[in-house]
């Protein structure tokens, strides 16, 4: 009896492979259900999201990886090159990839969250098919467990690692929660939308979109749910706003110091925060110097997210120790034998 | 006038002895400042870690009771509030500043603020301590005026939540100065409370000791004697300062920096003018 781990990632598959390999909940099934079928796989849990497809099983004796990755293969009719596309993992080394995907440590994203929640659909899934038996249980149980504590013992989740997230992390440091915060984007463009959603996804309720081709603004507010402002009438709303996102193609200066020092007092000095995200800049760096202004460009927002992204490396080592401790004081048949 | 007499507590100080007696009091100063210089400790060690510790504020609870035994040894020997000397009010006001550090800390996630708490409550208790701030030979208090009891006991626990507000307006210089200046490394930015609930918090401390002060106040101009003392003068002007900073904050508006200017200038001035008083 043996545990096997077989996949492939964002880091060995690119994405016209790994949609072959993709599976719906539907198909998730029944793929588990004609995996435990095989009389050498005595249990599975097959994992599917966007960045990865991986197969964990228990399999008899003589049975490996190979024959696995034949069947894989043939189930999803795939014919293409398989050199360097899957990796595989066995016994403990299997078993300590699976607690270093729940920790987020093998994601595009490192340390992202997300994918905990996956893994344990994926394993509630098999669970309740019945794929899975007293091995894969345990293991489970434990790649959770260590999960939860690789993130609570660790900053490997700390701090934003895209601009849109930077961008929140500011937010939040002025006005602490943005539940019921009023946010304005200039500009209809893709670093928009990406950062009115991140705001969104953070609590921000009222959110306006304003720019000069205002086709373009209502399209982006009708997708993410916003409201579109014509471009003439954005300074009006600037009396009512907490958070500015600018991101126009504009060659010159758009947010100036006097459309501040206009509403300053219909806004009883409440603090503003305003991101510029556009090159060539959009608000005039004197808006900055305005008291309750908080003023921030591309660049300190790439900064913060490069120095997110380097903390977290630099967690990884304690992180596998606690993978490595955790896996070494569990009792895991197929595993630790 | 109060008829005066030994001290209040002649049984317990009978049987411990007079100098046993004075050393269990200053005991208990010695342990409130211990046991806040640990929540200082602590707290200025979580902001390593960038996560604001729960135990700091367990340090600054049992500081607060270590305060309120000595507060409790004065007034025995007193007979009554104890204001006499400068151990006495440093005393005294360490006491409110740690009770509403306890009060408000867990509203605005404040453990933190028990870092910049801790060292002003330690200072206090260390100008308490030096040797002849404490008088060794108390006279107490036969019979007392409630509104004079009221009126000192009140205007001192007001500027204990004027202090906060003050420490409040300082961590409010600190995180401004770092988020205006794109310096947002290290803890400290990570473990404070966000701008907007520092001035939320700085204005509602205020009001709270504004409030008090105004009972002080008050009972202040009831006491017996009636007159309109330099003292109470001092602490009225006080009171107009503080109502014209809030009331232009609550009304037209201010930024957050002013008010923090604002509260900490007024809290320092105020406490200069009635140290030299």
């Amino acid at each position: 009896m043996k545990l096997v781990c077989l996949g492939l990632n964002h880091e060995t598959a690119p994405v016209e492979v790994r949609e072959q390999f993709a599976l719906s909940d539907g198909a998730l099934d029944r793929e588990t259900e004609g995996l435990i079928s095989s009389k050498d796989i005595l249990e599975g849990v097959v994992l599917s999201t966007c960045n990865r497809t991986e197969y964990y099983a228990v399999v008899n004796g003589s049975s490996g990886v190979v024959e696995l990755e034949n069947w894989i293969c043939e189930q999803r009719e795939y014919h293409g090159s398989r050199e360097g596309v899957f990796y595989h993992h066995e016994a403990r080394d299997a078993a300590e990839h699976l607690c270093r995907v729940a920790s987020g440590m093998n994601s595009m994203v490192l340390g992202e969250t997300e994918i905990f929640g996956q893994v344990k659909k994926a394993y509630q899934r098999s669970l309740e098919g019945g794929a899975t038996k007293s091995v894969l249980n345990k293991l489970f149980q434990r790649a959770f467990g260590v999960g939860k504590k690789v993130r609570t013992h660790t900053a490997i989740q700390e701090g934003a690692t895209s601009v849109a997230g930077a961008s929140v992390e500011l937010a939040e440091k002025v006005f602490g929660r943005l539940n019921g915060s009023s946010v304005m984007v200039i500009g209809a463009g893709e670093m928009s939308r990406k950062t009115a959603r991140a705001l969104q996804s953070r609590g921000a309720s009222s959110v306006m979109v304003t720019n000069r081709s205002f086709d373009k603004a209502v399209d982006l507010a009708e997708e993410i749910g916003a409201r579109a402002v014509p471009f003439s009438g954005w300074e009006e709303e600037l009396a009512h706003l907490d958070v500015v996102i600018a991101a126009t193609g504009a060659p010159h200066f758009v947010v100036k110091p006097q459309h501040v020092e206009a509403v300053r007092r219909k806004r009883k000095y409440r603090p503003l925060i305003m991101v510029d995200i556009a090159v060539p800049r959009d608000i005039d760096p004197k808006v900055g110097e305005i008291e309750e202004v908080y003023l921030y460009d591309i660049d300190t927002l790439q900064e913060m997210a490069d120095q997110a992204r380097k903390r977290r490396e630099e967690q990884l080592r304690l992180c596998e120790e606690i993978i490595r401790e955790e896996i070494e004081k569990a009792s895991l048949p197929a595993v630790n034998e | 006038m109060d008829c005066l007499k030994e001290s209040a507590d002649p049984h317990l100080k009978g049987w411990l002895g007079k100098g046993s007696y004075m050393g269990m009091g200053i005991g208990w100063v010695v342990i409130a400042t211990v046991l806040a210089i640990a929540g200082g400790v602590v707290g200025a060690m979580s902001l390593r870690t960038e996560r604001p510790s729960p135990v700091a504020f367990i340090w600054m609870t049992l500081a607060f009771g270590a305060q309120l035994m000595a507060l409790a040894w004065r007034g025995g020997l007193r007979g009554q509030c104890p204001l006499g000397d400068v151990g006495e009010i440093c005393l005294f006001l360490a006491g409110p500043l740690t009770f509403f550090y306890l009060v408000t800390g867990t509203t605005y996630r404040v453990s933190l603020l028990g870092v910049f708490t801790a060292p002003l409550v330690i200072l206090l208790q260390l100008i308490a301590l030096i040797p002849g701030f404490f008088e060794k030979n108390v006279i107490s208090a036969d019979s007392v005026d409630a509104w004079r009891e009221a009126h000192t006991s009140l205007s001192v626990l007001s500027y204990g939540a004027l202090a906060l507000a003050a420490v409040a307006g300082v961590m409010f210089f600190i995180l401004n100065y770092r988020l205006k200046s794109h310096k947002f490394g290290g803890g400290l930015v990570h473990g404070m409370p966000s701008i907007s609930r520092l001035v939320k918090a700085m204005a509602r401390i205020a009001v709270v000791g504004w409030v008090i002060l105004t009972a002080g106040i008050i009972a202040g101009l009831l006491m017996p004697e009636g007159n309109f003392s330099l003292h109470l003068m001092v602490a009225t002007i006080t009171w107009v300062l503080y109502a014209v900073l809030l009331g232009v904050y609550f009304v037209r508006g201010l930024p957050g920096r002013q008010l923090a200017i604002g509260l900490t200038v007024l809290f320092v001035l105020s406490l200069v003018v009635f140290a030299k008083l």
